[in-house]
């Protein structure tokens, strides 16, 4: 659909939200302060693994000011979890990673929390410690969860322990193919542990009301699963608990799966407040947080690729081992989409993959930004560029030469319906410096040392549960929009005003989005997977047309018409080419308190449908191409991006300005874990980087500035074609930069973060330093 | 033990009691309620907390309220005027630099002290007043576009 045919949507007014934000309005869950409320904090294991023999509380119970100390004993014994139920919201009988929570207190100060925390007695019996998710899967590794079975559909006579889960992908004869490839290029790449590291801490705060329901206020990314956890693992009926989301100071998927993302730290809220019979607030420390809190997690990625001399892809043989930590997490979903990711999205017509989530003892692993998408992306793309190299041809047109077109299937997604992907690349290569003559890319002319990295990227949004919208129009035209997703920076405060405002002739001005509220709002399963446009944005319009034809049906009979003659145009209601016959918004809304009480419009993204309708048509899948060129310090490791360019197809931009924000934001992430973001954790399973001072992140001096480029004519499934782009442009950025480094000094670097130390290490192993 | 810190915040007089172990960033959101003045890393690495102190941007996390006696302080509520927005707030706003916002008020802080102390700063300079600031949402581009703006209007 062309940007002409609308008025609102493709605009990029101001966010709603911005103003109590530059203002320092309290409005975030941290902000939060409850009448009389205590403070509340978390004893967390100091050991990676160990059996708890015994919890002394008697002693934290007896200091003045504590109201409430809680155990495992405290709370039902119901286990939670995403797909797999193996954790306690406070460990019974086994701690698994350092940070495990076993006991909570609630006082009268965050001092008196402190002290009786260090008074509560646990005796543990040390297990060995299992940190190398490969060490984990072999026979003489520690059991970290003795009656969690392997999975099912692990191959026949593998012997492995301590596998959570297994994803497979089978196309066509590898091995067959493999042996008959011209070509044969082996590899291992390795990605390690990152903390999405969003600046508000986690929080949770609960109130015991009157009437004994339990009303929790949480900084999720997804308030109604929290709801239902909440329910299920402290016994109380789910309509007796109420969550109210507050503004989210970040979140990145890091605070997105339910109570499996904070450890739980809402439901031990729930539990203090219900035992000390007062409000209490929990606020994780950062430190705290880094360390106890869901991660990206760090994957080994085996990839070898068989091709023809000409450059044709002929087989891929591949394996994952994806570390979940403790506890499975969102490591099944994290860890089976990395393993199809690894077949990556060019002709494959032969792949075997093995993808293996395995327990280890450290943190868990979260639906962080992408989850599994980058780790893969960087072994498949620096992949790319080692068998174009293999075959001396440019990776650029390489991968053209291997790209899908509409109808074609890709590993793990049985039909596309429009590719951009050879367009993506192509303008990138533009954008980057190179000059087209005739058919052939003409890299642009560098200095020593400096090379140019390109990798392509690919997502799929169609996972997971819809979601509804309620739009209501009241008596003065204005508008407000119920939706069951959350405000980080994302939809709620810039596009879904635009949708509904299109579809109700209103100004942006007059809509106004609800903060989620589980006893008001529609039901959703987060803010997560970048599918905010196309669960709410779809919801929100069809609740707007809803309300629109209720809006016609009542005007229509004042007018005198049909209601297909009719349009809102300025909050006025009238009939097309006639503008002089019309009624104002404001009449026919209060109108209605007589007729049908209140224009209430409802909307619902089908997912059933959306996935039969995507069975049938294929999948319209977004794609992208990054390019940068870096300059290598070959005395010190260091590097410098000089130049970075993002060419996205994300459909039709509802808000171009969200867009290239969400685009610049996630790019930075990644360039990030290029750069130097790792948690790293020792033999024994203790973080040794916990805090900010140590935990390295990109500040601005680090950036380039990342020139997007957003391509048109692919339509999405979402609103006005619109598609996700809220984790995309994670996937590229590693193996770009690494593709740099590569094409500036012939080292190829397998093993993350390109960090000075392990640049200059590379280069000195490889004598080019 | 308790000591009373007698500042000037935002052009008003406080007078409040505080622990001699309080932070500025605890006595400004817990005991006087200025929640504008954000609380992340507690250890002067990411600039949520940043406030203009005697004219200058400082990490309020690892400045103890004590230190706060005799000063004056700045904070994001003493920005705007009344209704009307400080121009670096309106453009953190016009360029799309507000995405959660949790950073924000700590860059407001930190261009506020710069666009005083230099009516244009070069790139270097902007780079160099934010630089201990962290945003995780935007990757800086939009960030850099607001303080350019900023520095336009002024």
């Amino acid at each position: 659909m062309a940007k002409a045919e609308f008025k609102v949507v493709g605009t990029s007014p101001a966010r709603k939200g911005g103003v109590e934000r530059v203002i320092g309005k309290g409005i975030y869950g941290i902000d939060l302060m409850l009448k009389d409320q205590l403070h509340g904090g978390i004893l967390r294991s100091q050991y990676a693994h160990a059996k708890i023999i015994s919890i002394d509380t008697s002693e934290a119970k007896k200091i003045p000011g504590v109201h409430a100390v809680v155990t495992a004993a405290d709370a039902p014994d119901v286990r939670y979890g995403r797909s797999y139920f193996d954790r306690y919201i406070l460990a019974r009988n086994k701690v698994r990673y350092m940070g495990d929570p076993v006991a909570a207190v609630a006082a009268d100060s965050p001092a008196v929390v402190k002290q009786a925390l260090k008074k509560i007695k646990v005796v543990y019996e040390p297990l060995p410690v299992v940190i190398d998710p490969e060490e984990a899967m072999k026979p003489e590794a520690p059991t970290l969860h003795e009656d969690m079975p392997l999975p099912k559909n692990l191959p026949e006579g593998v012997k492995v322990k301590n596998v959570c889960s297994f994803a497979a992908v089978r196309v066509g004869d590898a091995e067959k193919a493999m042996a008959e490839a011209d070509v044969v290029v082996n590899e291992v790449y390795e990605t390690k542990m990152i903390h999405p590291q969003y600046l508000e801490p986690r929080i949770a705060a609960a109130q015991v009301e009157p009437n004994g329901r339990i009303t929790v206020w949480a900084n999720s990314q997804g308030p109604f699963p929290v709801r239902q956890e909440i329910s299920k693992t402290l016994g109380i009926p789910l309509n007796n608990v109420r969550v109210i989301a507050a503004e989210l100071g970040g979140g990145f998927g890091g605070k997105g799966s339910g109570i499996t993302s904070g450890a739980a730290i809402e439901p031990i809220c729930a539990l203090l407040a219900m035992k000390a019979k007062r409000p209490v607030m929990i606020v994780l420390d950062k430190a705290e947080e880094t360390i106890s809190t869901t991660i990206r997690s760090g994957a080994k990625l085996y990839i070898k690729t068989g091709v023809k001399k000409d450059g044709t892809i002929m087989a891929r043989i591949g394996k994952v081992i994806y570390d979940t930590g403790g506890y499975s997490g969102f490591g099944a979903q994290a860890g089976g989409r990395c393993t199809n990711m690894l077949g990556g999205w060019y002709l494959m017509p032969n792949c075997h993959i093995d993808g293996y989530v395995v327990y280890t003892n450290k943190q868990v692993c979260g639906p962080v930004r992408g989850p599994g998408g980058p780790q893969a992306a960087f072994a498949v793309e620096s992949h790319m560029d080692s068998i174009a190299a293999k075959l001396d041809m440019d990776p650029g047109e390489f991968r053209l030469k291997n790209i899908p077109k509409a109808g074609d299937k890709i590993v793990g997604v049985p039909k596309l319906r429009d590719v951009s992907l050879g367009e993506t690349i192509k303008i990138a290569a533009e954008k980057i410096g190179y000059k087209k003559v005739g058919a052939q890319f003409i890299a642009p002319a560098l200095g020593k040392n400096q090379g140019i990295g390109i990798a392509t990227g690919s997502w799929i949004e169609s996972a997971g549960p819809g979601g509804g919208a309620v739009v209501k129009v009241n008596e003065d035209g204005s508008v407000t929009v119920h939706i069951g997703k959350i405000d980080m920076g994302t939809i709620p405060g810039f596009g879904i005003p635009l949708i509904v405002a299109e579809e109700l002739g209103v100004p942006v001005e007059d809509v106004t989005v609800v903060n989620v509220d589980t006893d008001a709002s529609p039901w959703d399963a987060g803010t997560v997977g970048s599918r905010g446009i196309l669960v709410a944005g779809t919801a929100s319009r069809l609740a707007a047309i809803d309300a629109r034809n209720q809006l016609f049906k009542m005007a229509a009979t004042q007018l005198e018409c049909s209601p297909e003659d009719l349009e809102i145009v300025n909050k006025q209601i009238r009939v097309k080419g006639t503008p002089a016959k019309s009624v104002s918004l404001e009449t026919v809304a209060t109108n209605a308190h007589n007729v049908i009480g209140e224009v209430i419009g409802r909307g619902y993204f089908d997912n059933v449908a959306a996935v039969a309708e995507e069975k049938a048509h294929g999948s319209s899948q977004p794609f992208t191409t990054h390019a940068c060129i870096v300059e290598v310090d070959t005395m010190t490791g260091n590097l410098k991006i000089l130049k970075y360019v993002a060419v996205h197809d994300i459909g039709f931009p509802i808000h171009p300005v969200a867009v290239e924000g969400q685009i610049e934001g996630a790019a930075a992430m990644s360039i990030g874990q290029a750069l130097c973001e790792q948690v790293i954790v020792d033999k024994d399973g203790r973080t040794m980087n916990p805090s900010f001072v140590d935990y390295l992140m990109p500040t601005i001096n680090m950036m380039p500035r990342i020139e997007t480029t957003l391509i048109h004519g692919y339509p999405g499934s979402g609103p006005y074609g619109a598609k996700g782009a809220g984790e995309i442009a994670c996937v590229p950025p590693m193996a770009a930069i690494a593709n740099a480094i590569y094409n500036a000094t012939g080292v190829r670097i397998k093993t993350l973060p390109l960090s000075p130390a392990n640049v200059l290490r590379a280069l000195k192993e490889a004598g080019k330093a | 033990m308790s000591i009373t810190i007698t500042t000037t915040i935002n052009g008003k007089a406080v007078s409040a009691g505080a622990e001699a172990s309080t932070s500025l960033l605890e006595f400004l959101r817990d005991t006087l309620e200025y929640k504008g003045t954000k609380l992340c890393c507690n250890t002067g690495e990411c600039g949520a907390c940043t406030v203009i102190y005697n004219g200058k941007p400082i990490n309020s996390c690892v400045t103890l309220a004590a230190d706060a006696n005799g000063a004056e302080i700045t904070t994001i509520e003493g920005l705007a005027d009344g209704d009307k927005l400080h121009p670096v707030q309106q453009a953190f706003i016009d360029t799309g630099a507000v995405q959660c916002g949790y950073c924000t008020p700590g860059y407001i802080i930190s261009v506020k002290a710069l666009l005083d102390r230099t009516k244009k700063p070069t790139a270097e300079e902007i780079e160099e007043a934010v630089s201990g600031n962290i945003c995780r949402c935007t990757g800086y581009n939009k960030i850099v576009d607001a303080i350019q703006l900023a520095a336009q209007r002024l």
